[in-house]
């Protein structure tokens, strides 16, 4: 990369609604897009539901055979917990290793350091407005796994009010985390290996593969210690009406405590990835 | 119907293509409701290709150049019309044909990027069924004659786009076919290894009376190695005949390009001079006729503080454009 | 068929010389190689811990669904999707048109090009895996049984083949087809469990539909004595219509991409 080229490191100082249309106007840009292949989200969806309803077979299976219940869940709980994941699931895919990688290779990146305002802003806003027709395109499958799986949900009306919230806030938590494992792109074209460690972390330690008090002591003492199961685990277990108030409070202050350590960790590599890209010019 | 060469009648392809206008709403309403609309890309175009012929096929971008030569390698069904390669129907794409035609384009690359071209070539000569003797000699001749020696050998992706583009050249010619497709061979090319190409594909139209069907926006392409041209716009044909008809008629025109140093505002109206294609400060280029060039020159000269004056034909785009500009003056 | 095979010897070579001059590859595919091997093993004992058996199979049952199910999957990446992946990229960036050039037959080509190498290490832990599950039955497989799985493996690899060339022929049509493979590979994963634990409806789509089924149940069921001749000859027949139908499928989509339907 030239001189020419160098990226803008001093974001002028934006103001909080210059902010907002920026997010406004990345959302509206990513609704356009989704809605173009109606057929490619249909599929989309089916990749993503097509987890999960496994996972359910698996426990509803393993369930009916000792007699209903499993671990502390009905079988009509295990159904409520996997259809509330597709939700969660819909609202904290993010970009993945493909996309960064992508991104860096066809030249992308370098244009859009060129802007005066940080990619990670861009994509929060693109990430937000892609959520709406996914939601969209969510809510007919909802209602069909909803009708063939007969799910028992009995949240109060407080946890539902506060879902969104976890719900959002699991969003961040994932977004951050893939946006750190995307900085590796910076230093290495071989990041498929370190996807692929931190998806297998995922399925075992976030609730994606069964609910954290299913697994073994070992993996959620391991759990405690990662920020995964604030993506999945947490948020699906508000909605199923299985958090008290308190544990409601420390879990979002827990979530708010890896967004802040997420970001700040973004922003110190930042610097260095900006440096060697350049330095590399790849 | 000449059972060797290419023949061309009222040929026509029309597309069917979805209508999308910008904005939220309008994604919306494509969600449920999505209009198409029919573009005419080949509008009943009629020629003849004699065997051993080099003809260029010019146009504007989007004038129906492709789409002309995807149905004559097979790769398009014509929507309507009379169409012949070597004696058969191309979008039948039977062996017979596809073995004797070859299709080189300029923006793709059909070589494996990862590996040295020698051992693309090696498939081509498995999927052609070339004799290994016969399919040595003609590679090592036409690598010689690309001066591609020791380039072969290395993985594509680490070679210039010149190399590149000889390389894909003579993998497309290692089964000696008679009907070459060649589009936009030469694009971003440099002028040394443009030239080399150049000698290549005459050298090889006259050794096997190969019959060759070129576009591209390089004049020196088209002057070096065409007779004939035929210019084709919106999808139908304007003219169709000898190159040096074309350029010697609206080539009537020169663009001269004047460089002045600073006149300090005091500038005089240089229209008076020529037609102004382009005014820049200190820096003009003007539209005179051939005639009139030397005459201007020496005004221009003898007026203003020049630094500099290059004479020049007007580009091929521009003939092209005028061409289509001035339909009824060629339509004798 | 004789030309296809010389074909796929062809650039099976090339593709072998030049995955070699990238071994770190090889490490780093034994490395994922072994992260989805742990992760699928802890989660069979994760439900193993809560059951003796699911929906009839045993533990050590299930560990040789998985065996077929790793070797399947190896199969699959190594000579199925990265062709497929070929394919689809050269519709799009407009490459087919070389492809269809050439005298030869163009499904033959564009399904024999690639052959990524280190996805056979699949292939291998897929057979080891099985083994070991195969001791743990204690159960000695017959002479019989030993080639009823290989035809299973053979058949299910075709049908396989059948289905993702069906889907990959969307291309044609200019449709995002990322998607579609996204969704075939996380159904392909619903061959890791025995399909007999499926709701009806779900059990009928992956055996008609997205026939995982065939690929990874079937051939199981040939090493633990349950496969009845009857689903033997059935799978192949169905092997044979769907081979019929993708080549047909392939060439409607061919004719569109070619503007013949139009």
């Amino acid at each position: 990369m030239s001189a020419a080229t160098q990226p803008v490191q001093e974001l002028p100082a934006a103001t909080l609604s210059d902010r907002i249309k920026m997010y406004m106007v990345a959302g509206r840009q990513a609704i356009i897009e989704q809605l173009q292949y109606r057929l490619a989200n249909m599929m989309f969806m089916v990749h993503i539901l097509i987890e999960p309803v496994i996972y359910l077979v698996v426990w509803t299976t393993v369930s009916e055979a000792q007699g209903g219940s499993v671990g502390g869940y009905t079988t009509a709980q295990f159904a409520g917990y996997y259809i509330i994941w597709t939700l969660v699931r819909q609202f904290n895919l993010s970009m993945g290793p493909h996309s960064f990688h992508w991104r860096i290779k066809e030249g992308r990146l370098a244009a859009e350091l060129l802007r005066p305002v940080h990619p990670l802003q861009v994509d929060i806003g693109y990430y937000l407005g892609y959520k709406i027709p996914q939601v969209i395109y969510w809510l007919p499958m909802g209602i069909l796994l909803w009708l063939l799986f007969r799910p028992e949900v009995n949240p109060e009306l407080w946890q539902i009010l506060v879902f969104p919230v976890a719900l959002m806030l699991a969003f961040f938590v994932r977004f951050l985390f893939m946006w750190v494992l995307g900085l590796v792109c910076f230093w290495t074209e071989r990041v498929d290996a370190i996807f692929e460690l931190y998806f297998v972390l995922e399925l075992l330690f976030s609730g994606r593969l069964v609910p954290l008090s299913v697994m073994p002591a070992w993996a959620q003492t391991v759990a405690n210690f990662m920020p995964f199961q604030w993506t999945f685990y947490f948020p699906i277990e508000v909605l199923l009406g299985r958090v008290d108030p308190q544990a409601l409070g420390w879990g979002l202050l827990a979530q708010l405590a890896w967004i802040t350590g997420g970001y700040l960790f973004i922003m110190l590599v930042w610097k260095q990835a900006i440096k060697h890209f350049t330095a590399v010019g790849s | 119907m000449s059972t060797n060469g290419i023949h061309v009648k009222d040929l026509t392809k029309v597309y069917r293509v979805p209508e999308r206008e910008a904005g939220l709403k309008a994604a919306v309403v494509s969600l449920l409701q999505r209009k198409h609309k029919e573009v005419r890309a080949v509008d009943g175009i009629t020629f003849d290709i004699e065997p051993g012929e080099i003809v260029g096929f010019l146009g504007p971008n989007g004038a129906g150049k492709t789409t002309t030569l995807k149905m004559l390698s097979g790769l398009l069904y014509p929507t309507s019309g009379e169409l012949s390669v070597l004696g058969h129907l191309p979008e039948k794409r039977q062996r017979e044909l596809l073995q004797r035609i070859t299709l080189v384009m300029g923006q793709r690359s059909q070589l494996n990027w990862d590996i040295p071209a020698i051992d693309s070539y090696d498939l081509y000569r498995a999927i052609y069924g070339i004799p290994q003797e016969q399919f040595t000699k003609i590679r090592d001749e036409m690598i010689a004659l690309m001066q591609l020696q020791g380039l072969v050998n290395k993985p594509v992706r680490n070679l210039s786009l010149g190399e590149r583009m000889k390389a894909e050249m003579v993998g497309a010619l290692l089964h000696q076919p008679q009907v070459l497709f060649l589009d936009e061979p030469t694009i971003g090319v440099d002028v040394t290894m443009q030239r080399r190409m150049r000698t290549f594909i005459q050298e090889y139209n006259h050794k096997h009376k190969a019959t060759v069907l070129l576009t591209s926006h390089y004049m020196a392409d088209v002057q070096a190695l065409c007779k004939r041209v035929i210019v084709i716009h919106h999808g139908t044909i304007l003219y169709d005949g000898d190159l040096a008809g074309l350029v010697g008629r609206f080539s009537a025109m020169k663009t001269l390009v004047v460089s002045t140093s600073d006149m300090n505002g005091k500038a005089p109206d240089m229209a008076q001079y020529g037609n102004v294609l382009k005014a820049e400060p200190n820096r003009t280029t003007l539209r005179v006729s051939k005639a009139e060039a030397p005459q201007v020159t020496a005004r221009l000269l003898a007026d203003l503080p020049v630094t500099d004056l290059t004479v020049e034909d007007p580009p091929i785009e521009e003939i092209i454009e005028t061409v289509f500009a001035t339909p009824d003056e060629i339509a004798q | 068929m004789l030309r296809g095979f010389q074909l796929f010897g062809l650039f099976s070579r090339i593709s072998i010389l030049n995955e070699m001059q990238y071994r770190a590859n090889f490490f780093i595919q034994v490395f994922q190689s072994a992260l989805t091997l742990t992760t699928g093993l802890i989660v069979m004992n994760v439900v193993f811990s809560y059951t003796q058996t699911l929906g009839g199979w045993t533990h050590a049952e299930l560990l040789a669904i998985y065996g077929v199910f790793f070797l399947m999957s190896g199969l699959v990446g190594a000579l199925i999707f990265p062709n497929i992946w070929a394919f689809m990229e050269d519709v799009r960036e407009g490459r087919l048109d070389f492809i269809l050039t050439k005298p030869e037959d163009a499904q033959v080509l564009i399904s024999v090009r690639q052959l990524a190498l280190w996805r056979l290490v699949d292939v291998i832990i897929g057979v080891v895996v099985l083994a070991i599950a195969l001791t743990q039955i204690g159960q000695q497989s017959s002479w019989l049984q030993a080639l009823a799985f290989g035809a299973a493996l053979l058949m299910g690899a075709v049908i396989l083949y059948s289905i993702i060339l069906i889907a990959s022929t969307a291309a044609f049509w200019s449709v995002r087809v990322w998607e579609m493979m996204e969704m075939i590979g996380s159904i392909f994963q619903a061959g890791r469990w025995p399909v007999g634990i499926y709701p009806d409806w779900l059990r009928l789509g992956l055996t008609y539909l997205i026939p995982v089924a065939f690929a990874v149940t079937v051939p199981a069921e040939a090493l633990t004595g349950r496969l009845t001749p009857q689903t033997l000859l059935f799978t192949f027949f169905f092997t044979v219509f769907l081979a019929f139908i993708s080549r047909k499928i392939w060439f409607y989509g061919l004719k569109n991409y070619t503007g013949a339907s139009a």
